[in-house]
């Protein structure tokens, strides 16, 4: 408890608020804005939050920078719902389930009560998580910092299974993305033994694949890419808000699908591999489920906007704890979160909360702060943000572009690296338009070097005999998981099951 | 799902998979501080990418070709606003940063959408000039600047 109140101190510092506050509201923007989701958001935002912290202290820095890119994370996932509500085109693919109910509600003229409902419901989500986040992350650092190398090892392992498993239609695309990212993150000076690996004497090789180049060219650029080409165009126009306190009522109607949004989100956000849009999805089944008039959704009710948009935010929450506590990203945007942390040598995982307290619980702190802020802000402001979405893509586009150029040379001032973002925004784009799903390579990229260290060094200890990951029984437990996760699905293809898949995390 | 892009993208991750494997041969095996030397991870890895490869490969035997309605891409937009960006890179660095941007800018901007040439100027010299004074002057960070002949 002492530490939440250190973390308070630290998040109530002034330019941390402040940054919690940008965060936020550029995340509320990112979720409004169609095309751009909470990954590219978050991933073009590193770039420019490490230019905002360089006078900072290492740590403050480090702490000031993952507090806005988080704002950013949990606020997209706010603003998500005003898009697919208003105009039934979700800005993020969490969203998709709001959808259904949110843009009937509007065309009923009740919009504002939608809205109002989709940020309650995210806000009681967002602290429901994070008082389970603060529970939970003692108690399992503690046991997380008993694993040696081999438990590591599999451990990762695990996280690459369940992420690979759920992403995309297709398990094999997946796997290949994975291991593609693993094999890009041996490019470079192998951290053991300092020997050059694929580097052909190119001296910007040396330092390996900047995790930030290829995130940004992946995540932002391939999406503009991808909207350049298709002239995404919406021409439908915006419901309009009307009132936007919800009546008492709604509020007594939608209590329900928000706490057990919040709770299932949540469950399912802690789980590798099952991110936001799975739990929107399933909260939605589960409220059509246990409802008395299952009929009533689909055609405006407030349960089917409540239950979703509550689940989308837990789940963000959720997928806090393996990051923090394990070092363990369990999907595509806590992959891009963890390489930020990285980059200013901060090493998520149990260790994290030992070497570096005030980032820990400072980012913990300033959630609290953000999830106040971002009710604050959306509930009377709602009707600003609506106005993005006009933003006009011709002017967008461009402008992504150049602040990604920008982002990437002021981190690290070579040419080399902008050319190296551009291949892989068509990369990004060429392999997202055709299923495979990119956010297990980012995963793969993030992980590949520890995953290689941990695995060296188990090897060194028992003199190269493979079988120590399989004698270790925490670790054997673990590649058990690995394996039932990627079998079990396939199994149930096999028995002519539809397997729930994550399109995008 | 593209039966045509599947197919060359397999045989194209095959091929890296392969490379990687051989150029791993060729990493010294010395292995300081460590049983396994640096060779073996991507050793591992490229056999892995390369049975996933032939894996894929025959799944896209099976599955029949599905031929989408073809949406008209942008090509020439994209191909635009893709040299562009390549020269904008190069250029970057020999006539500094506000001058190449706000010639991209108005370059993208135009591209997307004729028209409104004088809305397009002021956007992209407010974005050019604003990022510029705003990391430069007063983040102390490094841009390129302004090209010599013109200081």
């Amino acid at each position: 408890m002492t530490f939440l109140l250190d973390g308070f101190q630290t998040a109530l510092q002034l330019h941390n608020l402040f940054f919690a506050f940008l965060g936020v509201l550029i995340g509320t923007a990112v979720g409004v804005l169609p095309g751009i989701g909470p990954m590219s958001g978050v991933a073009l935002l590193i770039p420019v939050t490490a230019s905002m912290t360089s006078g900072f202290e290492p740590a403050q820095a480090a702490t000031s920078s993952i507090i806005l890119l988080a704002g950013v994370y949990y606020g997209a996932m706010y603003g998500g719902s005003t898009t697919s509500i208003l105009l039934n085109t979700p800005g993020e693919s969490s969203s998709v389930v709001t959808a259904l109910d949110g843009y009937q509600m509007a065309k009923q003229g009740r919009a504002g009560s939608a809205l109002a409902i989709a940020a309650i419901g995210s806000f009681v989500a967002g602290i429901v998580s994070l008082i389970a986040l603060v529970l939970l992350a003692e108690p399992l650092s503690n046991v997380a910092l008993k694993f040696g190398p081999a438990e590591y090892f599999s451990l990762m392992l695990l996280g690459l299974a369940a992420v690979s498993g759920l992403a995309g239609n297709s398990m094999t695309k997946a796997w290949m993305m994975t291991v593609f990212g693993l094999l890009l993150s041996t490019i470079g000076l192998d951290s053991v033994s300092g020997v050059a690996r694929f580097t052909y004497n190119i001296s910007f090789l040396y330092g390996g694949l900047e995790f930030l180049t290829v995130a940004v060219g992946l995540f932002a650029l391939g999406e503009v890419f991808k909207a350049i080409l298709y002239n995404e165009q919406n021409n439908d126009g915006i419901a309009k808000i009307g009132r936007i306190i919800p009546s008492k009522e709604e509020l007594k109607e939608s209590a329900g699908p928000i706490a057990r949004g919040s709770l299932l989100g949540f469950l399912v956000g802690i789980l590798p591999g099952a991110g936001a849009t799975l739990a929107s999805f399933f909260s939605y089944m589960l409220e059509k489920k246990i409802s008395k008039h299952p009929e009533k959704f689909g055609k405006g009710t407030i349960a089917g906007v409540a239950a979703p948009e509550s689940a989308n935010n837990a789940a963000s929450g959720g997928a806090m704890i393996p990051l923090l506590t394990l070092g363990i990203p369990g999907s595509g945007t806590t992959a891009i979160l963890m390489g930020a942390l990285m980059m200013y040598n901060v090493q998520p995982g149990p260790l994290l909360f030992d070497e570096h307290p005030d980032v820990a619980w400072g980012l913990i702190a300033s959630m609290f702060i953000g999830n106040v802020m971002l009710l604050i802000l959306n509930m009377p402001l709602v009707k600003v943000f609506a106005k993005i979405i006009e933003t006009p893509s011709k002017y967008l586009l461009p402008l992504i572009i150049a602040i990604s150029i920008f982002g990437v040379y002021a981190v690290q001032v070579t040419t080399f690296d902008i050319f190296l973002l551009l291949g892989f925004g068509v990369l990004g784009y060429l392999l997202a338009s055709h299923d495979f799903p990119l956010a297990p390579l980012v995963l793969g990229l993030v992980l590949g070097p520890m995953i290689e260290n941990n695995m060296r060094r188990a090897l060194t200890a028992s003199n190269g005999d493979f079988f120590v990951f399989l004698e270790k029984p925490i670790s054997l437990v673990l590649l058990i998981a690995a394996i039932l996760w990627i079998v079990v699905p396939f199994v149930m293809k096999l028995k002519g099951k539809s397997v729930v898949v994550n399109e995008d995390m | 799902m593209n039966k045509t892009f599947d197919r060359i993208a397999t045989l194209t991750f095959l091929a890296i998979g392969v490379l990687f494997m051989i150029e791993s041969l060729r990493i010294s095996k010395s292995a300081y501080g460590s049983v396994v030397g640096p060779n073996v991870f991507p050793f591992l890895l490229g056999l892995i990418l390369v049975l996933l490869s032939i894996k894929l490969l025959f799944e896209t035997m099976r599955y029949p070709s599905i031929r989408g309605e073809k949406q008209r891409l942008q090509y020439k937009k994209f191909w635009i606003i893709f040299i562009s960006a390549i020269l904008y890179a190069i250029l970057l660095e020999p006539i500094g940063y506000v001058i190449t941007t706000f010639l991209f800018l108005i370059i993208g901007f135009q591209t997307m959408e004729k028209g409104s040439i004088r809305k397009s100027i002021i956007i992209a010299a407010c974005f050019s000039l604003g990022v510029y004074g705003l990391y430069v002057k007063m983040l102390q960070g490094t841009l390129p600047s302004w090209p010599i002949w013109l200081r």
